[in-house]
């Protein structure tokens, strides 16, 4: 591999920055970073390929390298972490030579940092399983807003296809402007350019709120409080939208 | 009554029960799913998780367990659902994502038959009319007939029968009504009978801790034999609080919270660390020191097994030191086939060495000075370490 001091730009896509890095590779080259956006450096270059997507990459890596890299790449990709190009560029460097032990080298670390995040995606999304809460719309319709810290979006929508599947249902992605819609097909949709008009709540969504935070309330052991436990489990970023506990938050 | 009111009434009745868990059974219907590793959707002021609507059909109830808020000689409100409410409330808390399925028990009304039948027909009505596909945990009545078992076992993911107490004598004292004949029927049938059809994420049991002079022995010898003949999932410890005033019954002020933990620990150590009673009490020694964990005590009266080499010792020798965990030993285990390990990659694995450290070598070398490597030396820090020790002290020098 020989060191270049160039970033290189992609669209911002998953695919494209496969087919960038895989570019890289068979060229030999370890950039000095991969971008989304033109970046401000005095010693340092920008270069946009303007590589066309290869549409095979993804089934490509699910054949050559396995189901579980390939869910490794993708949620790195979906992490927030600032250098989640190079952590992917790395991974898939290593994942090349050592196939699934990858996840075992710690002593590496980059692979370490890599690995590290893709298990903090990976718990984000099993909780947000746990952590969005519905309200129903007039007409039926179910309508979620959360803000998690790491893109998992894409991944949760998976376990409510599966769970409530006869259900029409909105989530929405506050900080990222994404919204994602389910009507027996699933839409992503971008909330910058588009606008939902949402209907009013449904008749009885405030009593099932008052009623959820009546058992709430009643099913906690005075005897036993530990709010330290709790914030360890469901820590203070969550509960905004997390309705049992939001109005909490003032005292 | 209002419903809201009914939920509160049936709510505190039900939440002494310890368990909450949703994983182990794949089921998938109209309405709803189950997932294999469980969900927490949400978690109470007490730091348990809330994963179940956990309610009881009525909180009547003609026993008189001297320990529970339940029992007949109580004199507080009484209310009963009735299956259409449970069903509504459950689906209409399920599509908005609040809980992952339903935990429904019962005081005993009339006979234990009858109660039964009230279960069945709820949990029917919620599965058969509503198509509901999420997880179900129904409390079995002891002393019913098998039909009724074998009826309700085929509607719920989940079934269980608390032992309450450790000893029979503390049953006959506390529990006139009850008796452990009955209960271990129940998960006798469970046991020779569980499948994908029947209670696929098998059964699992609760005793009350410190209401009765028992001893952890006794505790953790009963909740050995339990695992051991009825294949159980998970025994529950609850540390006793006082909700009734009874002559028969200690009066605490606070519950044995530090005690439970430890029972937790050793029953974690049972299941999945390969130890035996034998191996952490004994007639001599029937209880757990509270100051150090169960481990951490074996550790130090077997001292001459220590310290392990991380690099070569087996697997079984990894969880038998004090501070790692079944995560942490599996991790050293496959990463030392591909990389020789030192004291740093540990800590880029994520294993805590506050505990460690005084038990292992890492290619021949220890973190600690050979001179200071004596039990009594090593309890004192560990004792020292302790979260509660550290925060007394704070608590201690802020007072100064």
């Amino acid at each position: 591999m020989k060191k270049i001091n160039n970033i290189y730009i992609y669209d911002g896509s998953f695919p494209n920055l496969l087919t960038i890095i895989k570019y890289l590779f068979q060229e030999n080259i370890l950039p000095l970073d991969i971008k989304e956006n033109y970046q401000e450096d005095l010693f340092s270059q920008n270069i946009n390929l303007n590589l066309e997507t290869d549409e095979k990459i993804i089934p490509n890596i699910v054949k050559n390298m396995g189901l579980k890299i390939f869910n490794g790449l993708y949620y790195l990709y979906l992490s927030n972490k600032d250098n989640k190009e190079m952590l992917i560029y790395y991974f898939l460097l290593y994942s090349l030579k050592y196939q699934e032990k990858v996840f075992i080298l710690r002593n590496v670390d980059i692979l370490n940092e890599a690995i590290k995040t893709i298990k903090y995606v990976g718990r984000e999304n099993h909780k947000m399983k746990g952590f969005i809460r519905f309200k129903e719309l007039k007409g039926g319709v179910l309508y979620a807003e959360f803000s998690p810290t790491n893109n998992v979006l894409p991944l949760v929508v998976k376990h409510f296809q599966k769970r409530l599947k006869k259900e029409v249902w909105l989530i929405q992605d506050v900080k990222r402007k994404v919204c994602a819609y389910y009507n027996t097909n699933l839409y992503f949709l971008d909330m910058q350019d588009t606008k939902i008009n949402l209907n009013e709540l449904a008749k009885d969504e405030v009593m099932m709120e008052n009623l959820w935070k009546t058992f709430y309330k009643s099913v906690s052991l005075k005897e036993r409080v530990n709010e330290r436990c709790r914030m360890n489990f469901m820590p203070k970023k969550y509960w905004s939208y997390i309705m049992e506990v939001s109005d909490e938050e003032s005292y | 009554m209002d419903l809201k009111e009914k939920l509160q009434i049936l709510t505190e009745s039900a939440k002494y029960d310890a368990s909450c868990s949703s994983s182990g059974s794949k089921r998938s219907s109209t309405i709803g799913n189950t997932a294999i590793s469980g969900i927490c959707h949400s978690f109470s002021k007490d730091g348990r998780c809330i994963s179940l609507l956990k309610i009881l059909l009525t909180n009547a109830c003609i026993f008189d367990c001297k320990y529970c808020l339940n029992r007949r000689s109580n004199n507080i409100k009484r209310a009963a659902f009735t299956p259409e409410e449970i069903c509504q409330i459950t689906l209409n808390f399920y599509r908005r994502n609040y809980i992952e399925g339903l935990f429904l028990s019962s005081g005993i009304i009339k006979n234990p038959d009858y109660t039964m039948n009230l279960l069945i027909e709820t949990i029917s009505l919620l599965r058969h009319k509503y198509h509901f596909g999420g997880y179900i945990h129904a409390k079995a009545i002891p002393g019913t007939s098998e039909v009724l078992i074998k009826k309700l076992g085929s509607l719920v993911d989940r079934m269980s029968a608390n032992i309450e107490l450790a000893t029979d004598d503390a049953l006959k004292l506390l529990a006139p009504n009850k008796n452990r004949g009955r209960v271990q029927k129940v998960m006798h049938y469970v046991k020779n009978n569980q499948s994908s059809k029947f209670v696929p994420a098998g059964q699992s049991t609760q005793m009350v801790i410190g209401a009765f002079r028992e001893t952890d022995f006794d505790i953790m010898n009963r909740s050995s034999n339990l695992y051991h003949n009825y294949n159980l999932k998970r025994v529950f410890y609850s540390a006793y609080i006082s909700v009734n005033t009874d002559k028969l019954l200690p009066s605490l002020s606070l519950p044995p919270l530090k005690r439970e933990n430890r029972l937790y620990q050793a029953d974690f150590l049972l299941r999945y660390y390969n130890f035996k009673v034998e191996d952490i009490l004994s007639k001599d020694k029937p209880n757990f020191n509270l100051l150090i964990d169960p481990k951490e005590e074996y550790a130090l009266r077997h001292f001459k097994e220590y310290p392990k080499e991380i690099n070569t010792c087996s697997y079984n020798d990894l969880l038998k030191i004090p501070g790692i965990g079944v995560v942490s030993a599996k991790r050293i285990y496959r990463a030392r086939k591909c990389f020789q390990i030192t004291f740093n990659d540990l800590k880029k694995m994520g294993v805590v060495l506050k505990r460690a450290q005084y038990f292992i070598t890492c290619g021949g070398k220890s973190l600690i000075c050979k001179e200071y490597l004596n039990p009594h030396f090593i309890e004192h820090n560990l004792v020292i370490d302790s979260k509660e020790e550290k925060r007394k002290v704070e608590q201690l020098s802020l007072s100064l």
